[in-house]
């Protein structure tokens, strides 16, 4: 009755299918008791499915994969067998026959119940008998991406599994690779089997490998291209003998294919032929002479835009192959040589021999485009090669990138050797800009480039200028100059002019139209301001910030300009950057001067006034990093007394990010006055369990000064009771969002912990104690404490409407451990389990069963 | 069809066009670069020009040479494009005999006007003491110094025009509304299109029953206050004109309005003052609706604004009465009713005051720091002048050139040494190179002719070939005084039929569709229009003769062509077996060997050559005569 009203209900819960497949995955039977013995209903309601005619076909997938399932185990297989339900399963002729086979979903439901269930001998011969390697192989190029690469994935499957019997499984030939079974699933069948029928698997699959390789007309290239990635899936995890015999099979296929010149065949063709390579490992140190030869034809004999795509698989698969380390690196500069005329490639008379192609191909804007943008983002791996195998000198590449970047703002060429049609492709291009200048953020961290500063500085400033820079170009340049800027410890050589070029260029861009423009450069101000010093030309050290714009009396006044933008993002990130532009001198325990009490009372304003999240988060972040960063917080009023304020606003935020920061800091307080402290532990420490994802996280470390301990724990608790610290656990433990309720749960605990295993707690001590009393309103979450405590019995209060409990008393009655029980397995957790699943598919089954039944098969309930 | 180039200036073209009988001017730009050649006139004395060593000049004779490409008084009409390109009209009108008509739209004439009347007001208001003209001589520039010495067509300098010059040639102008046929002599139709630049900018189609000749000046594909372009018009023209381009091809406006407001800001937070020279209509529509987005975002919510032009209150008001010549989004507002420029409200809020020069109420509204707009952009004369002088001396204050007719570098070299920053972000929405490409992929012009500037690169960017027009057929160059006979013939002439004239005709049909018939009949020419009449009855004293002599029937016409095979054929039936067929360039010709004939048959003749053998040429005719048609 309930197999019956269960496979009644699955109709309904077509939706919920595969989540119960993944749950049966995850919740897999204890070791020894199969799925079957566990749910011995299951046998039934497979036969009804699979032999029912009126079964819906998201339903005969959903059989298909729990046979698998089931059958992966051999007793299962063997219950399945006697019921005669395997055959009809998995004969592709039966679902043809129903009609049901061009669904796309029987076919991933076939290859998958198959895929699992190839875990067995018993299972690889039904396979093999059923003769389903051909329906397996035609699969392989099917019209379903999903269905083609999932019979991709078993057909390798199947290999791995045949190729050890079918070689005369011994020891010494086992190949690494394949038997590292874990990875499939697979377990080996006895070693000493000899199987025919293995053999013949094998070869069937690499004589389709071999006759589908190569299209015969350019339609057939989709197929050539499903067989070029089988083949690289299935080279990556072959071992030496596999893949010779591989090699001599489909060998002669590739190097005809290599030859035929298919430019969208090119990436599969690498893949193959690196997969190949990738898989040379252990003792041979040589790859195949197939495979070698392969790859120079890629690099040598093809057009240019598949020269730039094979060159760049090369660079990136990190070969240590010399030469073809040398053509790879050649070919990607041909390029920008031929644009700049710069002379990168002197000598190297191989890769010159494609300049006139290269040259034809660049003419054409959208050719053009795309391999400047391969062969930038691939030179600055080339400028870290060996100097003895590199082309040319990293500072010649870095020189080369600013001639490009200077053409593409429509700058004179640096030499008029250039084709002038090339030029026009890339004047103005801004995805050639966007590259160009990731390729120069990413050649500051090169050897021997620093020599180039002075002009990577020049351009920069001339891009960051320039009135046409769209603001991803603008923020990339930015990008660009902060690392060169970061690298570079010794930055005498930026001349004063340039500097002041800098400082001109800032100025105007915090006042830009575009709110982007704005937000970057004050990003900017904050990411140079938090680099470390450098050295200057008169050998001392100096806060770089300082060196290049000034420093704060330049960066301060820009930043608090900002605090009034009308975009939320820009005043975020000029909060930001305010904190970063003050971290050293509150590192150093300046005292703060009067523009940071100015800037104190501005971002209060924002806390308490501000419509956007953003800033009041970056808000919160700011006194976070004041006070981790200050050396003696409780020293310094200012501090200290906008720390309450922003509690108080803090907690009482509608932004539930900003209610979390206000924990943040709120936990800095507790380290600050426990830490050391009997019983007192730091959060990483008592609660190592991952975040949640939602949660934030803070950007930085923050280490915590902590003072002598000369005060006692109950003095301290009442400093923080007073900073109104416990109104913030409290509101945020009652918090309608999750991750708030679950971060003052912890400080609670930590609190608690604190509190009840002090040394004078172990006496009767501490009850009376006045300092540990706090006050609780009649609204809001005090009341909700009420609730909880019943404060008839323990309250002593003075009105109606404010009581006072004690606090240790508070935090014992509150049952917190409970509470974070509950709070940490999220909502997820209770509604994911099968059973609950289970109840709710047989809930709504019972209200549809009252319903009109025609109307039965038209709801879909998501449990989700 | 003739094109003589009387301007060299891309930007401010001046051409005509002898096109069917008449005589079209096309447009009339003024070029005012000249005036970077003399000193600033002051509104107040300044003593450090005042100042400035003279030059005595030896003595010469006066000799100014007359170079004249056409006679002026022949011109039949002028047609103007924009009110950028009108300024030299009261040259052409006045005093040279000049009697045609003047078209242009309402606003350019409007705001046309009022450039001149600020042009005259700025340059009347300073009287010069004294003038001289000698040095226009070519002999004594010659020993001027440079770069006066090296300026070109000294010669052609002329001295501004007064308002009642202006009166008289403005009274000339007709108006004229977009897509408005107006007929030239029963010749042409002329018809001006949008051109999305300025209030009321046209481009202009002119065609005549089976020409179409497109004039395309100062067009813009921007979205700014103007009406879009009128782009589909200008399809299937046999040659078109094409002038305008933007003069800061490498200058993006919205990049150099990014520029513009972030300058103006970044002084501004200094306590700076910002001066905008600029003309008063136009771009600076743009500029002020830019700053009123801008204002708030900036924080310039407290600082004035000011815009001092002896017309600056009429610019501004003239703008928002126009709602028919600006854009639909403009257009709509006013149904609401708002009106259709922001600047309304900066002047209602106080944010943005005018005045008409600095003398007056201004004196006593300033306070810095202030942005100001004025005229002129060359900073020879106009209000821009004083400032110049006030705030040159601070690098506190920023200039920021906005127009882009005037070299900044020339324009500053009578103030310097100068302290103020100065920033160039020359705004000039015109058509790119780019832009104008795709325009003309899509309108298919058969010719295009335009100033010899737009094929090739600029001069100081050689490699930069995006910058120049290549298409295929090459575009006609012109230079200053060039004479260009534009590359199409005319053949067709339409001719109407008198209906008597018409009820007489008998077609006969040579294939389905087609008719012909001959006409017999007298031709009337009158306004450029051809009327065929019937012929003259004759006088009835000869009624006799007539009764004598019957009417002599024409002969024939002959219409349709030979077939080849079939002829062959034909002739084969009539014993006719040798012949040997060659080709010709127009034709075949058949020799029949035994008959010692040649047949020659060409497309508009067949003639048979054969050696007094009468019967077989007659039977040969009657062949011949059996393919073609009599009518």
């Amino acid at each position: 009755m309930l197999q019956e009203h269960v496979k009644n209900t699955f109709f309904c819960w077509k939706g919920s299918l595969n989540a119960f497949i993944i749950i049966l995955l995850d919740s897999s039977p204890v070791e020894g008791v199969s799925l079957l013995e566990v749910s011995p209903c299951l046998l039934g309601f497979i036969s009804s499915v699979v032999s029912s005619r009126a079964s819906e076909s998201s339903i005969i997938s959903f059989a298909l994969k729990l046979i698998g399932l089931v059958a992966a185990a051999e007793d299962g297989f063997r219950a399945l067998q006697e019921t005669s339900v395997l055959d009809l399963a998995f004969d592709p002729q039966h679902w043809r026959e129903e009609g049901l086979w061009e669904d796309p979903c029987i076919r991933i439901g076939w290859i998958h119940g198959f895929s699992t269930m190839l875990q067995h001998r018993q299972a690889f011969s039904f396979f093999v008998r059923a003769d389903s390697i051909k329906p397996l192989l035609q699969l392989q190029t099917d019209t379903s991406l999903f269905v083609a690469s999932a019979a991709s994935q078993m057909l390798t499957q199947v290999l791995m599994f045949c190729h050890p019997l079918s070689s005369g499984f011994n020891e010494t030939e086992v190949d690494n690779k394949s038997s590292s079974s874990s990875i499939t699933g697979l377990k080996c069948p006895n070693a000493t089997e000899s199987d025919h029928e293995s053999a013949a698997v094998v070869t069937e699959i690499l004589e389709f490998l071999k006759r589908r390789m190569l299209p015969k007309e350019p339609s057939q290239l989709h197929q050539s291209q499903q067989i070029l990635k089988l083949l690289a899936s299935i080279l990556s995890q072959a071992g030496p003998s596999l893949q010779n015999k591989l090699l001599l099979t489909v060998g002669e296929s590739l190097e005809e294919l290599v030859a035929s010149n298919y430019s969208q065949l090119t990436r599969p063709l690498m893949d193959v032929i690196l997969a190949g390579y990738s898989s040379v490992g252990g003792d041979v140190k040589v790859p195949d002479p197939i495979l070698s030869r392969l790859l120079s034809v890629m690099l040598n004999q093809r057009e240019p835009p598949d020269l730039i795509h094979a060159a760049a698989a090369f660079l990136c698969s990190g070969h240590d192959n010399r030469i073809h380390m040398e053509q790879s690196a050649g070919i990607l500069l041909l390029p920008v040589d031929i644009i700049t005329s710069l002379t990168l490639l002197e000598g190297n008379f191989t890769v010159k021999e494609h300049q006139l192609s290269m040259m034809e191909q660049l003419k054409n804007k959208t050719s053009c485009v795309s391999m400047i943008c391969i062969s930038l983002k691939y030179i600055p791996k080339i400028t870290l090669m060996a100097p003895d195998c590199r082309p040319c000198p990293p500072a010649s590449v870095v020189g080369a990138v600013l001639s490009l970047l200077r053409l593409c703002s429509g700058l004179s060429p640096p030499s008029v050797a250039g084709c002038v049609t090339v030029f026009r492709n890339v004047t103005g291009s801004g995805k050639v800009q966007k590259c160009a200048l990731e390729a120069l953020s990413a050649l500051s961290s090169s050897p021997e480039v620093k020599v180039m500063l002075v002009e990577v500085f020049t351009l920069l400033i001339e891009y960051l200028n320039h009135p046409d820079s769209d603001p991803t170009v603008l923020q990339k340049s930015y990008q660009a100059l902060l690392k060169w800027i970061g690298v570079c410890s010794n930055l005498s050589s930026i001349t004063n002019q340039l500097k002041q070029d800098l400082t001109q260029v800032v100025r105007k861009r915090v006042c830009d139209m575009r709110w982007e423009v704005r937000d970057s450069t004050v990003e900017f101000l904050g990411h140079l301001a938090g680099l470390p010093a450098c050295s200057t030309e008169d050998g001392g050290v100096c806060d770089i910030s300082q060196y290049v714009l000034g420093g704060c009396c330049f960066t301060t006044p820009l930043l608090m300009e900002a605090l009034h933008d009308p975009e939320s993002y820009v005043r975020a990130s000029a909060i930001s950057a305010l904190a970063q532009a003050m971290r050293n001198s509150w590192r150093q325990g300046a005292v703060p001067t009067k523009e940071q009490a100015e800037i104190v009372t501005q971002l209060l304003e924002i806390l308490s006034q501000d419509t956007e999240g953003f800033a009041r988060r970056a808000v919160l972040q700011f006194f976070i990093t004041w006070f981790s960063s200050y050396p003696s917080c409780t020293s310094s009023p200012l501090l200290m007394q906008s720390v309450r304020s922003v509690l108080l606003q803090g907690c009482a935020d509608l932004d539930w990010e900003v209610k979390v920061h206000t924990l943040d800091l709120a936990e800095l307080l507790m380290d600050q006055a426990f830490l050391g402290q009997h019983g007192y532990t730091k959060g990483l420490e008592s609660h190592p369990a991952q975040p949640h994802p939602y949660a934030v996280t803070a950007k930085q470390a923050y280490t915590l000064h902590t003072h002598s301990g000369t005060h006692t724990l109950s003095s301290d608790l009442d400093g923080l009771v007073k900073q109104g610290l416990l109104s913030v656990l409290l509101s945020g433990l009652f918090d309608c969002d999750r991750p708030v309720g679950l971060k003052a749960c912890r400080l609670l605990i930590r609190l608690k912990d604190a509190l009840l295993l002090r040394p004078q707690d172990t006496t009767d001590a501490g009850k009376t104690d006045p300092g540990l009393n706090c006050e609780l309103l009649s609204q809001g979450w005090a009341h909700e404490i009420r609730n909880v405590l019943g404060m008839e019995d323990r309250t002593s209060g003075t009105d109606a409407h404010t009581v006072t409990i004690n606090v240790c008393d508070l935090v014992k009655c509150l049952d917190l451990e409970e509470r974070l029980d509950v709070l940490t397995r999220s909502s997820d957790h209770f509604y994911n389990s099968p059973r609950s699943l289970l109840q709710d598919i047989l809930t709504a089954g019972s209200a549809h069963a009252q319903q009109d039944s025609q109307l039965k098969e038209e709801v879909i309930v998501d449990c989700y | 069809m003739k094109l003589y180039c009387l301007s060299g200036h891309p930007t401010l073209p001046c051409n005509v066009l002898k096109f069917k009988s008449t005589t079209i001017m096309l447009d009339c730009g003024l070029d005012t670069t000249s005036v970077l050649n003399f000193l600033p006139l002051p509104l107040v004395h300044s003593p450090r020009l005042s100042k400035l060593p003279g030059w005595i000049p030896k003595d010469g004779t006066m000799n100014l040479e007359k170079r004249e490409l056409l006679d002026l008084s022949t011109i039949d009409v002028i047609l103007i494009s924009n009110y950028h390109c009108m300024m030299a009209l009261p040259y052409i009108t006045e005093h040279t005999g000049f009697t045609g008509t003047v078209y242009a739209t309402e606003p350019t004439l409007q705001i046309g006007r009022l450039l001149m009347e600020e042009l005259v007001n700025f340059m009347e208001r300073v009287p010069k003491a004294q003038s001289a003209t000698s040095w226009k001589n070519k002999d004594m520039q010659r020993m001027l110094p440079g770069p006066l010495k090296d300026a070109v067509d000294v010669w052609t300098w002329k001295r501004c025009y007064g308002m009642q010059e202006v009166n008289s040639a403005l009274s000339r102008v007709q108006l004229v509304g977009y897509s408005q046929k107006v007929e030239l002599f029963g010749a042409v139709q002329v018809s001006p299109l949008s051109s999305g630049y300025s209030l009321g900018s046209s481009n202009w189609i002119i065609q005549s029953h089976h020409e179409k000749v497109a004039y395309v000046s100062g067009s813009s594909l921007l979205t700014t206050h103007p009406q879009p372009m009128d782009q589909s018009s200008l399809k299937n023209s046999d040659v078109l004109i094409l002038t305008g381009l933007t003069q800061m091809p490498t200058a993006n406006p919205d990049g150099m309005l990014g520029e513009f407001c972030s300058n103006l800001a970044m002084t501004i937070r200094a306590g700076g003052n910002v001066l905008v020279p600029c003309y008063s209509s136009g771009v600076i529509y743009d500029l002020l609706e830019c700053l009123y987005q801008f204002i708030d975002s900036a924080n310039l919510g407290t600082t004035p604004f000011y815009f001092i032009s002896p017309v600056a209150n009429s610019s501004l008001e003239f703008s928002q009465i126009f709602a028919e010549w600006l854009c639909h989004n403009k257009q709509s507002k006013v149904y609401l009713p708002e009106p259709p420029f922001p600047h309304a409200e900066l002047i209602q809020t106080n944010k943005l005051k005018h005045y008409p020069s600095i003398h007056g109420d201004f004196s006593s509204d300033f306070r810095q720091p202030c942005v100001v707009f004025t005229g002129h952009p060359s900073l020879r004369f106009g209000d821009v002048v004083h400032f110049m002088e006030l705030w040159g001396k601070s690098g506190l204050n920023t200039i920021i050139f906005t127009e882009p007719d005037f070299s900044y570098l020339d324009a500053l070299a009578p103030y310097q040494p100068l302290a103020m920053k100065c920033v160039y972000c020359p705004i000039d929405t015109r058509l790119n190179f780019h832009q104008v490409a795709k325009l003309l992929k899509e309108v298919q012009p058969l010719h295009v002719v335009c100033p010899e500037q737009y094929t090739q690169p600029p001069m100081t960017q050689s490699h930069r070939s995006d910058l120049m027009l290549e298409l295929q057929p090459p575009p006609m160059p012109y230079r200053r005084c060039s004479v260009l006979n534009l590359p199409f013939r005319r053949r067709y002439e339409r001719v109407y039929i008198l209906p008597e004239l018409a009820q007489s005709l008998v077609p006969t049909e040579v294939k389905p569709g087609v008719s012909i018939a001959t006409v017999s009949a007298v031709l009337h020419s009158k306004d450029n229009k051809h009327t065929l009449q019937p012929p003259p009855v004759p006088p009835t004293k000869k009624r006799k003769r007539v009764m004598e002599e019957p009417p002599v029937a024409p002969k024939p016409l002959l219409s349709g062509a030979v077939p080849l095979e079939a002829f062959l054929a034909t002739l084969q039936k009539h014993g006719i077996t040798e012949v040997k067929v060659e080709e010709t360039a127009d034709g075949h010709i058949l020799h029949l060997q035994a008959e010692d004939t040649l047949i020659q048959l060409e497309e508009d003749g067949t003639h048979i050559v054969c050696d007094n053998n009468e019967p077989l040429r007659t039977t040969l005719r009657d062949l011949v005569l059996r393919f073609l048609q009599k009518l």
